[in-house]
């Protein structure tokens, strides 16, 4: 199974995008000592950018499976989880209280078991509170991690 | 020989038992995303203050040891290498997994990071006045050379196409120059506050590896069929050791190939595995089943992460430059005891310096027996059901890039990047070639800049760049290696008209 | 349902890993206390610092362990960027500092801090800068690469730590003094690095820390030439002269002063408590004894002094960094 030719004519199009502003960054930017590095390698981003998209323009790329509207589906709810707990939770709530509702969330979205199961809820956050031990016990009390304690711990 | 005449120290219990704990210990923490060897080190300084330098000394060199050993077992269960030694591992570790043959892969990572490490060690207690000499011979121009060499593997590294390969490269070149410069202090592409500090390479490693993995199990969904990630039924310790007896050329190219990177100041062991990985594969008959869950890659990259281990610290021993991190945090571990190394330090403190190196000896040893039993167990976490797995995953990866600088910033920059790779995967770019270009980006601007300004002092750039026998060798091992790739893509073209036979 | 079960694991996870609330300044500290590093684990500064901390958790100095986090990058601008913006201000969080580095990095732009963004609890060690020339050198006198310097302008390559850091400082002060031109090479990965370049022969000479050009004279791979400093060190290098002996009017401004500071903002009793204690830890005996071993010299220096030195060295490196 391969990407459509539009996937993979837009994923061109964004790397390409990159490159050339990185290009233009290069060359614009002062001190021009620090920034020579930078246009030697952004020079070769971009012209492997263009290679690339014209590859996808014309059809050429292949290799990749791009992404189904199925796979899509099942990703977003565990992706937004992911991006609340990392970018704002952790920091906002503390880092163990919000790992162990992230925990539980992801847990409880992808499990199998029926949500109305009570036993399946019990083992769910069993395994929760088992595995927030293991990691307590390895960052705060072996390798001593301050970790940020916001609102709660 | 004189090395045999400090044995005796190593078998002390208290030394046997720090051997042992470093050992264990390092495996876990190895294993662990986000704690990379120099991690490891740097937390176990604070408890030699109170031992006896040599003893000290034993439970650092086994931690080193084993932690960069023991980053197989995540790479090759999860596909998350512990740290950067071990990115080649995964490659075709994780695909063996697949496959079914974790425990036999564990087997062959283990095994060859035994040969290797102990070769790598008797390389530093023979060789070690000849190797410093060369390990000076580097100057800043065959730095930069060395590390666009090393650019150049990307095109042939673990990517079904050459041009999204090399661009991957670039990309983590990119990335490697966010932040402040350097020598500068300019500030570079940073568009938001978080990147100040720049991508810190273990952060970018545990986004870049860790989450793609979170991700694609949350694609998977409810399912109840998918439920166990990987089985790992149990293998013949016996046919492992058959195996690795019959896979001679791999093994020599890794511990070759490692021992030499190792050497080198500066480049050391987090590039040894991927470099090994690239030239076993070019010289296999064999070539296209690298990527498929090949042994051979396995044990060409384990080889050489554990040979590096010994040749490292010849810098470190005899000139007293540290050539890795971890070589730096061992010197700190040395001077805290009043021991400074130099010419010199096996006539001053043979003691502590023979004991240091036959525990490394015997600690390769110990890592291999330990590290098979770890195996069995660390596939047993395996097993855990996918959401599980996923839930771990992501709050060890949190809180594993979060300790490595104690930055939220760090934690932004692991789950961005991981979010983006999961997408450029989905589009065949590929996370090895861009952790590579994020490694090798800073080597390779450093000597740049450096060798630049010598070279005003001196005859130029040409002059500096382009002549002398080691220049002109690594500039022709570049050409070749270019050359290579490009040819063998054109060969194998998935869009080329004649479909060549592979080989 | 869902929401419940949260709330209860939420509560549960609570009550398990429970720590105290927010404490009065009065307690301070009562719990460990971190020390960001501007440098990578294993650096001069790193190791120093991991060593005159390791008395903290006595009862009669803070009574919390020191615990360290290293932030390096840019030659010290990351870590203190961070410290100077992000920083908690409840003293729980101090910083090494190293001057004249960071004076010197805020005199030339480009970073968010400057003197004025800390405050200062005291110092630990002064290690001076020395001229170094690989063993094979032609050089054995100070003058000798001088006069050399003078003859063939822009052709002694000197390498150091990077820009606008000590060793940076000490050659600008040479170069102003006596007229000579060299080509300064900052290297990336500090002193070490610097010093590889030296030992290999990769550069004419360098300039390097006194602690670590001790030790890579002890093995035998170079030569120290001058220590640009007020007084020759007695402890370990009472055979090099200083610059100034040697003729030079250089003085002690590129001496690598590091210390303890907490960020501006910090109540006054926190900083208080820790100008009283902070130089003590650094006097103990392990730790001069631990210092010492491994060839550092130490100068333990209270607050009142270190803002003095700090004041010295603002004015001082305006008027060399001018028109830079």
């Amino acid at each position: 199974m391969t990407a459509s030719r539009t996937q993979h004519f837009t994923a061109a199009g964004l790397v390409l995008a990159v490159a050339l502003s990185v290009t233009w960054l290069s060359f614009t930017q002062e001190p021009v000592e620090a920034f020579l590095f930078p246009r030697l390698i952004s020079v070769v981003f971009s012209v492997l950018a263009a290679w690339n998209f014209i590859r996808a323009a014309s059809g050429l790329a292949k290799v990749g499976t791009g992404l189904t509207i199925r796979h899509a589906g099942n990703i977003w709810p565990g992706l937004l989880v992911m991006l609340i707990y990392a970018l704002f939770a952790a920091k906002t709530f503390g880092f163990y209280a919000s790992s162990v509702v992230a925990f539980l969330a992801i847990y409880t979205l992808y499990d199998p078991t029926p949500i109305s199961n009570g036993r399946g809820w019990a083992r769910r956050v069993i395994v929760t509170i088992g595995f927030m031990i293991v990691i307590y016990g390895l960052f705060a009390l072996l390798l001593r991690v301050q970790t940020p304690r916001g609102l709660f711990i | 020989m004189e090395f045999l005449g400090y044995f005796g120290g190593v078998f002390e219990p208290v030394s046997l038992l720090l051997l042992i704990g470093g050992t264990i210990g390092g495996l876990i923490l190895g294993a662990t995303p986000g704690l990379s060897p120099t991690m490891a080190v740097a937390l176990l300084i604070p408890f030699t203050f109170h031992l006896a330098p040599a003893q000290g000394l034993i439970l650092l060199g086994a931690a080193y040891t084993s932690t960069v050993a023991g980053g197989a077992v995540s790479a090759i269960l999860l596909k998350i290498p512990g740290a950067p030694a071990n990115i080649a591992t995964a490659l075709d570790g994780n695909e063996m997994a697949r496959q079914g043959h974790g425990a036999r892969a564990l087997h062959l990572s283990f095994l060859s990071s035994g040969v290797g490490g102990v070769i790598g060690v008797l390389l530093l207690i023979f060789l070690t006045p000849m190797l410093a000499q060369w390990a000076l011979a580097f100057g800043p121009s065959h730095l930069f050379w060395l590390a666009i060499l090393g650019v150049t593997v990307i095109g042939s590294l673990d990517s079904k196409s050459f041009v999204k390969g090399l661009l991957s490269g670039c990309i983590g070149l990119w990335l490697s120059m966010i932040g402040f410069d350097d020598i500068y202090g300019a500030q570079r592409f940073i568009f938001t506050d978080a990147l100040t500090g720049g991508i810190h390479i273990i952060a970018a490693l545990i986004g870049i590896f860790a989450i793609p993995q979170v991700l694609e199990m949350f694609s998977k969904g409810r399912d109840g069929r998918a439920i166990q990630t990987i089985a790992v039924p149990d293998h013949s310790l016996k046919d492992s050791f058959r195996e690795i007896l019959g896979s001679g050329r791999a093994l020599t190219i890794g511990t070759v190939v490692g021992s030499i990177v190792g050497l080198i100041p500066g480049v050391g062991g987090q590039i040894a595995g991927l470099v090994a990985y690239d030239q076993a594969k070019k010289f296999s008959p064999h070539k296209d089943k690298f990527g498929t869950g090949h042994p051979e890659g396995v044990i060409a990259a384990e080889a050489a992460n554990n040979a590096m281990v010994g040749p490292s610290l010849v810098p470190l021993l005899t000139l007293s430059i540290p050539g890795s991190p971890t070589a730096a945090v061992l010197l700190g571990g040395l001077l805290i005891h009043g021991i400074f190394p130099g010419t010199d330090l096996f006539e001053r403190n043979p003691e502590v310096a023979w004991t240091f190196i036959n525990s490394m000896l015997i600690g390769q040893v110990l890592m291999v027996v330990f590290g098979i039993y770890t195996a069995v167990w660390a596939a047993k976490i395996a097993r855990a059901p996918i959401p599980i797995m996923a839930s771990a995953v992501l709050v060890l990866a949190v809180f594993g890039s979060y300790s490595v600088q104690q930055s939220m910033g760090d934690v932004t920059i692991m789950i961005s990047l991981g979010v983006a790779m999961f997408f450029l995967e989905k589009f065949g770019f590929s996370a090895a070639p861009l952790v590579l270009g994020l490694i090798l980006g800073p080597i390779a601007e450093a000597n740049f800049n450096q060798g630049t300004l010598i070279a005003a002092a001196q005859d130029g750039p040409m002059v500096y760049f382009f002549t002398g026998p080691l220049n002109l060798l690594l500039i022709l091992l570049v050409v070749l290696s270019v050359g290579y790739s490009f040819w063998s893509n054109m060969l194998h073209a998935p869009g080329s008209a004649k479909l060549e036979p592979a080989e | 349902m869902k929401k419940l079960m949260t709330r209860l694991a939420m509560s549960l996870a609570g009550a398990a890993f429970a720590f105290a609330g927010t404490a009065l300044a009065g307690d301070y500290p009562d719990r460990p206390v971190g020390v960001a590093v501007s440098y990578g684990a294993g650096g001069a500064t790193d190791f120093q610092a991991r060593i005159v901390t390791m008395v903290a958790g006595n009862e009669d100095m803070l009574g919390q362990p020191i615990y360290i986090v290293n932030k390096p990058g840019a030659g010290g601008r990351v870590g203190w960027n961070w410290f100077s913006t992000e920083a908690e201000t409840d003293g729980y969080m101090m910083s090494a500092y190293n001057v004249p580095h960071f004076i010197a990095q805020s005199i030339k732009g480009g970073v968010k801090y400057s003197a004025d963004s800390f405050e200062p609890i005291a110092n630990w060690g002064a290690d001076p800068a020395v001229v170094i020339v690989g063993k094979d050198s032609k050089f054995n006198t100070i003058q000798e690469m001088i006069d050399f310097a003078k003859a063939n302008p822009g052709k002694v390559t000197l390498s150091g730590a990077g820009l606008f850091v000590g060793h940076h400082i000490a050659a600008l002060q040479i170069q102003k003094e006596t007229g000579a031109k060299f080509a300064y090479i900052p290297t990336k990965g500090g002193g070490a690095a610097a010093m590889k370049a030296v030992i290999a022969g990769d550069v004419l000479g360098g300039i390097n820390n006194l602690s670590d050009a001790f030790r890579a004279r002890e093995a035998g791979n170079i030569k120290i030439l001058a220590v640009a400093d007020l007084e020759r060190n007695a402890e370990f290098l009472p055979d090099v002269p200083t610059l100034m002996e040697a003729g030079y009017n250089v003085d002690n401004s590129s001496v690598n002063f590091r210390g303890l500071m907490v960020r501006k903002g910090t109540p006054q009793e926190v900083i208080d408590k820790l100008a009283a204690k902070v130089p003590e830890m650094f006097a103990h005996k392990r730790v001069a004894k631990r210092m010492k071993a491994g060839g550092s010299p130490v100068k333990v220096m209270s607050r009142a002094e270190v803002q003095t030195m700090w004041a010295e060295r603002q004015a001082f490196l305006a008027d060399l960094l001018k028109g830079l």
